[in-house]
């Protein structure tokens, strides 16, 4: 039995309502307790303000990122944020160590734990492609991981919304879950996937998908309603059509309304959008593009059925990874930049574009500006989930450098002094005077997640909850975010302790000890009778399409790190 | 002005990495202190002074020290590299990665240089007295800016790759340079003296000048009406490379 008492912490925990207040947290094997023995070991923690760990919902971290490294095998060793990145030889505890926005599996692990953050969710897993997903997974040290599948453009999905089979459709998502060991359902672009087979894309929520007879608008009700049907822990995870292009905030809005009539089958939202900063832009091309975050805004502000994430840009290089296959062509001819792409067969597309985020390019100041803009004029933090979508609007890295832009208008005007008077004009970040405190903050980088992903024993330091808590070596109400956001910016880039599962793996910003994490997936259960009928739809499938059979395609538990099954039932 | 005299102890078969081993490093220091720098043997560090005897003669800044390698380091890399300032000798051959990122100063090489010299390279002047290996003045891999500025002087010949992704600089090879020298360059100037082979493909900036045979010229080159003099020599010019809407050129006999 291991106890451990953090005697004196400042806690900032919004779950419970606490903002910043000084207590003691106990812990005995990896959870969080009211109280301690005499023989716990103490750490003291005054003066620091302690959190529930980090938990990144939308970042890619396995799979897809592969393909970054070796299309750009330079990032090795970029060191743009040291301490942070670069090429860090191994030591005693830690593995070798490279990269920048695509680092090495090692020091995904490392450098989110130097942060804080203890989970972190994938946010794409291609079917198909899942076992190599669980393979990075395993040699990402420390972190709790999970990952979100891939539905939105895949054939039996369409097919079974066309045909309108929604028990089997159910069925299915359950069986695809199963399949990749994945935790939700992601959407992107949905039908673009499929279109981008032909070389097309669709333009819009009405526009059919070539070949299957269903709109994008029908496959995200579909989807929505088997997630509800199979109460999954977290809502569809959507990347809406039309990403990149000015002009999308309609789309996106449009997307968002389509959801107020699905009802939620469990305490959380009815859909999550993500990346909204690549799906606010206004205009109707890059001559007069503007920024569309206020009218996302505004609506987000009047809706409460959803959350959304930032997506927001880092200055500097990235590396754009997505399953929406035709945005990264176009970014490919646009830019002249390397361009990958792949087919995932019946159930999506892929590419990877490596891109520089220059504050000395309108399009790129407008696009920094309106990740702020969301973040900042939507009143409810609750609502925000923030992310880079790292690293395709910047490597997580920058989060402690993100942090000052949100809690500093001092530090955001320094930045927008260097844009251009067109950037100026497009956006209306320079208006906006809300700085978020530590309480804000916490809520967007921890509550928000637990409370989406329906993990309740994450994102907070409720008795009971998994002891995963940061300690970060500043005092709120003694520093002032607002003029020392240099402050801010150390203290977030290495936590003065990061606890998992009550083990002590960072300590005053170094690595301390490298445990393996859990790895969560959802097996919601379906009627064996509507089980059956379906698998003799995809048996089809497999025997004229696919390249693999059914028996070899699922992922095996072997291949999962502690494996950690979420069980929901099946409403038919 | 300060002297440092550097020789290997013994020859070396597991390379060692001696990217610490440049002026900027080593000026003002005392022979015991430069013996201790840490440099990479193999998988491990190991401080200098155990792989090198180290002669210091003087003391001085940056700019006024210079840094001598006697006999073969044909199994040492990155000598100079990031280098700012100063001056290194090299009596003897030099393993891959020499002067790479190099941003000042001056190295000369009495010996042959394996692969990627000068690579990444921003400033400063390498002289190599012999016959260079593959990518010359060329981009890390993945990398679409080579080298940026200075100048690489090849008195001897290039294999391969010469020049790859280069954006600036300049590369004068007094030999032959190898198979598609310029590849995918987008600025700078390389002069070959000697022959080449499908030179400058996927250029979209810069100037090439081959003095002497060239070898399958790309068809994906536009030949210009008239000629070109320089210095003296009328050349036929070309330019392209059409495929990637390129503005470089090319200039042939």
């Amino acid at each position: 039995m291991s106890e451990i008492l953090i005697k004196n912490a400042s806690v900032c925990d919004p779950a419970q309502g606490i903002n910043c207040e000084t207590m003691d947290i106990c812990i005995r094997d990896g959870k969080i307790v009211d109280s301690v023995s005499e023989n716990a070991k103490v750490i003291d923690a005054e003066g620091k303000l302690t959190m529930a760990g980090g938990f990144d919902g939308h970042t890619h971290s396995a799979g897809k990122i592969n393909v970054g490294r070796f299309m750009n095998p330079n990032d090795a060793k970029k060191n743009l944020v040291p301490g942070l990145s670069g090429q860090v030889a191994r030591t005693e505890k830690t593995r070798a160590q490279v990269g920048y926005n695509t680092p090495n599996t090692y020091a995904i692990g490392y450098r989110y734990a130097k942060l804080g953050y203890t989970t972190i969710c994938e946010a794409a897993i291609p079917l198909l492609a899942a076992r190599h997903t669980h393979e990075e997974f395993k040699e990402i040290p420390i972190l709790d991981k999970m990952g979100l599948s891939l539905f939105g453009s895949n054939w039996q999905v369409m097919e079974y919304i066309r045909d309108k089979e929604p028990e089997k459709l159910a069925a299915y998502i359950a069986w695809g879950l199963k399949a990749s060991r994945g935790y939700g359902v992601k959407i992107v672009n949905p039908g673009g996937g499929e279109a981008w087979g032909w070389g097309k894309n669709v333009s819009g929520l009405y526009d059919p998908v070539p070949n299957f007879d269903v709109t994008p608008a029908e496959i995200l009700m579909g989807l929505a309603e088997a997630n509800e049907r199979l109460q999954l822990p977290h809502s569809v995870h959507v990347h809406c059509n039309n990403l990149g292009k000015p002009g999308n905030y309609a789309t996106t809005i449009e997307t968002m309304k389509l959801f107020e009539k699905v009802k939620p089958s469990r305490d959380r939202q009815s859909l999550h959008v993500t990346h909204v900063q690549f799906n606010a832009y206004a205009g109707t091309s890059w001559r007069d593009f503007e920024t569309g975050a206020p009218m996302v805004a505004d609506y987000v502000n009047g809706a409460d059925h959803m959350t959304f994430d930032l997506g927001q840009v880092i200055f500097g290089p990235a590396m754009t990874m997505t399953a929406d296959g035709p945005v990264e062509y176009a970014n490919a001819r646009m830019l002249h930049e390397k361009w990958s792409n792949q087919d995932i067969e019946l159930e999506d597309a892929s590419g990877v574009v490596p891109l520089f985020y220059s504050p000395k390019s309108f399009v790129n100041a407008v696009q920094w500006a309106i990740g702020l803009e969301l973040a900042l004029l939507v009143k409810d933090p609750w609502k925000v989930m923030f992310t880079t979508d790292s690293p395709n609007g910047g490597s997580f890295v920058n989060y402690p450098e993100a942090f000052t832009y949100l809690m500093s208008e001092k530090r955001r005007a320094e930045v927008i002094s260097g844009f251009s008077k067109m950037a100026l004009d497009r956006m209306v970040l320079p208006g906006i005077d809300r700085e978020l405190d530590f309480y804000e903050l916490a809520v967007m980088t921890r509550s928000t997640q637990s409370k989406m992903y329906s993990m309740p024993e994450k994102g907070n330091l409720k008795v009971g909850s998994d002891a995963d808590i940061a300690i970060y070596d500043i005092l709120p109400g003694h520093v002032d975010p607002s003029t020392e956001y240099a402050k801010v910016k150390k203290a977030f880039s290495g936590a003065a302790y990061t606890f998992k599962n009550g083990e002590i793996v960072v300590k005053d910003g170094e690595i301390e000890e490298t445990p393996k994490g859990k790895t969560y997936w959802v097996n919601a259960k379906v009627p064996e009778n509507i089980d059956t009928a379906m698998q003799k739809d995809i048996d089809r499938k497999f025997r004229k399409y696919y390249t693999v059979s059914k028996a070899n395609y699922m992922v095996e538990d072997m291949y999962l790190q502690k494996p950690v099954e979420i069980g929901t039932e099946g409403v038919f | 002005m300060q002297v440092v005299k550097l020789s290997l102890k013994k020859a070396n078969k597991i390379p060692i990495e001696a990217d610490n081993a440049n002026p900027d490093n080593f000026a003002g220091k005392t022979a015991e202190e430069i013996g201790a720098i840490p440099v990479w043997y193999g998988n491990g560090q190991c401080p200098l002074g155990d792989l090198f005897n180290v002669e210091v003669e003087g003391s001085g800044s940056v700019e006024n020290t210079k840094i001598v390698f006697e006999g073969d380091v044909s199994r040492v890399k990155r000598i100079g590299q990031n280098m700012s300032a100063g001056e290194i000798e090299i009596n003897g051959n030099v393993d891959m990665h020499c002067g790479f990122g190099m941003k000042g100063g001056k190295v000369v090489i009495n010996g042959d240089a394996d692969s990627w010299l000068g690579c990444e390279m921003a400033g400063g002047e390498i002289i190599l007295n012999g016959n260079a290996s593959y990518y010359v003045g060329s981009g890390y891999r993945g990398e679409s800016c080579g080298m940026r500025g200075g100048k690489i002087t090849v008195n001897g010949n290039t294999k391969d790759y010469l020049g790859e992704h280069m954006c600036g600089g300049e590369i004068l090879v007094k030999g032959d340079a190898g198979l598609l020298p310029a590849i995918s360059n987008n600025g700078g100037k390389i002069v070959i003296e000697g022959s080449a082979t499908m030179p400058a493909s996927e250029m979209k900036n810069g100037t090439v000048i081959i003095k002497g045979e060239v070898f399958d010229l790309l068809p994906s080159y536009k030949e210009e009406e008239g000629t070109e003099e320089v210095e003296g020599v009328t050349y036929r010019k070309f330019t392209g490379d059409v495929n990637v809407g390129g503005k470089g050129v090319l200039l042939i006999k």
